[in-house]
């Protein structure tokens, strides 16, 4: 039996604290996405990364303390500069926080007419800091993202009521043409609670290497549809996206029969909702 | 219908090329000074106005996409590699056995449209992108454009093809209205969604390198493909088809718009699409461009290849001919032309119908694999049997160029009997050989038909209007018949390939200089 020197039982302790973090990290990123599974997507996407970031945070300070590392001053100064950073700069923060929820939950989207307070017009830009409005006077207007999350916003569109958005990230790994079929095929089962002169539309709002963003438009029947329609489509979204990885993975290793596919240099994810 | 030739590739290209030497003294030498080539004039966006002859704007770099491909590769029976698999250098293949063009207006109008732009210089880098299930992936052609082909699986090809043809049918009034209203909501319009969507990425990726000026998209089952571009480069979509927005289902509509509007221009092929749609509720630019051939590509033939040809269908030199050149297609309505024949049989003895042409991309097995053209042929087999006059109509199948060539110039007349028809390419082609023509109504070139002055117009929805129009030529064999084969020949100019490239240019510099 080989004797381990005492110096070493310390960086073996920070090796292993260092792999159970990765094991926890992956079990709560599973366990994340099964209890959010009938939620929005793109909501169980950042509770994923939040949560593994929150583990390999607790797990890395575990195991640096292992080393006889005193992280107590490291941790003030990070605190510090987080409060500093918070306070310095908490109106960017509000409206770019604001903007990442209102994608999710405004009532309206690029193009709407909307009224806020006093002013009202088409929209015409959704940015990180603001939404800009074009009044009917033909007047640019900016209003912060944070407004929305404080004050109430109508959206004039006619039946803009029925209309109900998805955001999507699509990892690059998915074949977009393939996953968009498919969901046409699963949203046509659902037919019978949506405006049958609205077919489902994809667009593609922007790409990355790594990802592909759409929209997803459908149209509802009824008012009262809204809420139960989204969390069905979100739960296809994500389950087709799931097959599509698994599929993609499939075809890539067995060879696809369509051809002319270009080379997905760029890679497919799920978000949700609209108005 | 018919092709080219069947020589080589090389030896066709280099013939092509001594001709545009001088485009316009070939042109003139066989179709007379009205269809000379001018030399490409520029557009100064300035002033709004061509500059005239001699001023050349800089280059631009064009995607074309089609549904049809402009080659269609030859198929091998008994399990054999077919020979594009392992060849696809087009100068070591032969027309006519590996491979042959398109029947229809992507190679009879956006090819030699292509072609000449790029022998001007005003375009450049021209990637075509086509569906062709049995085709290599890419194939550059001498002319400088490149062919790309997608390629479906037989079961995503079944889906896209009937939801085509849904589409088609409906926009032609001839579909339920049941298959209209669920059609978004099936499986078929999934693969058509997945074709399109296969089409666009490819094209996006295309740019990426060849970083394209202007994106033409013809065929009206390319539609979505604006959209999907996701490109705020210029997009202009060519509408072939008729166009009522009266017939244009209302759960179409909110879909439609939205795909129309993805584009900087609609360009249609008659006045009345662009008025119909207009009072659609497009607010987008609409422009009327004609379609056009290219009068080169039509020659004459020798007596002794115009003496078999004739053999080879069986036509006496005693016949009247009437000739139908149209896809085996129900809308093309040839069943009409076979029971005025059948009126008129015993007051004509001589009188017999060709009909020439098989089926569309759509319908062939290279193709979709739609059986719509072997069917629609023994229904009128089935007609013309019943109606005693199978021995009266002859069925070509597919002729090559110069048969087509033959048949212009042995018949008496020609006819358009669709009840909806885009333009009538058809109509043009017989006018090159100074043939009188009877179009219905209905058909966009009738826009360029004066009623007895430069052919005969009838209703197809009216009982007896075709037959009424062939007896006014048969009655009047000489003069009649001669007047109107002139002033057809005149009207020719304006479907000319060269009158559209002044067009197509002209058009193409607005929407890239906007």
């Amino acid at each position: 039996m080989v004797e381990i020197p005492t110096f070493l039982w310390p960086v073996i302790f920070f090796g292993v604290i260092l792999g159970l973090t990765w094991l926890f990290s992956y079990l709560a990123e599973l366990a994340i996405w099964g209890i959010m599974r009938q939620s929005n997507p793109q909501i169980t996407v950042a509770a994923q990364r939040l949560g593994v970031v929150i583990v390999w945070l607790v797990g890395t300070v575990l195991a640096v303390q292992e080393l006889g590392v005193s992280v107590d001053i490291l941790l003030l100064v990070i605190a510090l500069l987080g409060a500093a950073a918070i306070i310095a700069l908490r109106q960017p923060l509000e409206n770019f926080g604001a903007k990442y929820f209102a994608d999710l939950y405004a009532p309206f989207k690029l193009g709407d007419t909307i009224r806020l307070g006093d002013q009202t017009g088409r929209v015409i830009e959704i940015n990180a800091m603001s939404t800009v409005i074009l009044s009917e006077d033909d007047r640019l207007v900016g209003l912060p993202n944070s407004l929305f999350l404080r004050q109430s916003v109508v959206n004039l569109t006619p039946q803009a009521w029925k209309e109900v958005t998805v955001p999507i990230t699509l990892p690059g790994s998915v074949d977009l043409a393939t996953y968009e079929s498919d969901m046409l095929k699963v949203l046509s089962r659902l037919r019978v609670r949506l405006d049958r002169r609205y077919p489902p539309v994809f667009t593609v709002r922007s790409r990355s290497a790594q990802s592909t963003d759409l929209v997803l438009t459908v149209m509802v029947r009824r008012p009262e549809d809204r809420e139960p329609v989204l969390a069905e489509v979100n739960l296809r979204l994500t389950e087709a996206i799931e097959k599509a990885r698994s599929g993609g993975a499939r075809a890539s290793s067995e060879g696809g029969s369509d051809r002319a596919r270009p080379p997905s240099t760029e890679p497919a994810s799920v978000g949700r909702n609209g108005p | 219908m018919g092709s080219y030739s069947e020589r080589p590739w090389g030896e066709l290209h280099s013939a092509q090329t001594r001709q545009e030497d001088d485009p316009s003294a070939a042109i003139e030498r066989r179709w007379g000074p009205e269809f000379g080539a001018r030399p490409l004039a520029a557009f100064d966006p300035l002033q709004g106005a061509f500059l005239g002859e001699g001023h050349h704007m800089g280059a631009v770099s064009v995607c074309i996409n089609t549904q049809t491909p402009l080659l269609q590769f030859s198929s091998t029976e008994g399990g054999s590699r077919p020979v594009w698999e392992f060849e696809t250098d087009l100068s070591k293949l032969h027309e006519g056995v590996d491979y042959r063009f398109s029947p229809g207006g992507v190679t009879r109008m956006v090819y030699p449209l292509a072609r000449r732009l790029i022998a001007e210089g005003a375009w450049r880098d021209v990637h075509w992108v086509s569906l062709n299930p049995r085709a290599p992936e890419t194939v550059s052609l001498p002319d400088g454009i490149t062919l790309h082909n997608v390629a479906l699986d037989r079961e995503r090809l079944d889906g896209y093809g009937k939801a085509k043809e849904a589409i088609w049918t409906t926009v032609h009034g001839l579909a339920a209205p049941r298959i209209a209203r669920d059609l978004f909501w099936t499986d078929d319009y999934g693969e058509y969604t997945y074709y399109n969507r296969t089409t666009a990425e490819l094209i996006r990726h295309l740019d990426r390198t060849a970083d394209f000026d202007i994106f033409y998209i013809h065929d009206f089952q390319q539609l979505p493909i604006g959209h999907m571009l996701g490109t705020l480069k210029p997009k202009v979509f060519r509408w072939h088809i008729p166009f009522d927005g009266r017939r244009i289902p209302a759960p179409w509509r909110p879909l439609l718009s939205t795909y129309l509007n993805s584009y900087d221009v609609i360009v249609v092929s008659a006045e009345r699409y662009r008025a119909s749609l207009k009072s659609f509720g497009h607010r987008g630019r609409v422009e009327r461009l004609y379609p056009y051939v290219d009068p080169r590509e039509y020659g004459e033939p020798t007596p002794s290849e115009e003496a078999a040809a004739l053999e080879k269908f069986g036509i006496s030199p005693e016949d009247v001919v009437a000739l139908v050149v149209a896809r085996m297609d129900p809308a093309k309505r040839q069943d009409r032309v076979i029971e005025a024949l059948a009126r008129l049989a015993r007051g004509f003895p001589r009188l017999r119908l060709v009909l020439a042409g098989n089926g569309s991309f759509s319908g062939t097995r290279g193709g979709l694999g739609l059986s719509k053209a072997d069917l629609w042929r023994r229904h009128l087999e089935a007609t013309a049997r019943s109606r005693n006059v199978a021995d009266r109509v002859v069925f070509t199948g597919h002729v090559s160029q110069r048969e087509l060539e033959c048949l212009y110039r042995r018949c008496a007349f020609t006819i358009l009997p669709s009840t909806r028809e885009g333009f009538g390419l058809v109509v043009v082609e017989s006018w090159l050989y100074r043939k009188p023509t009877v179009v219905s109504r209905q058909a966009g070139i009738a826009d360029l038909i004066d009623d007895g002055e430069n052919g005969i117009l009838f209703d197809p929805d009216r009982p007896g209007g075709l037959e009424r129009a062939m007896t006014r030529l048969l009655r009047d064999p000489g003069p009649l018949r001669e007047r109107l084969g002139n002033a057809g020949f005149r009207t020719a100019r304006r479907c000319s390939v060269d009158a559209a490239v002044r067009d197509e240019t002209r058009l193409l510099v607005r929407v890239v200089e906007n």
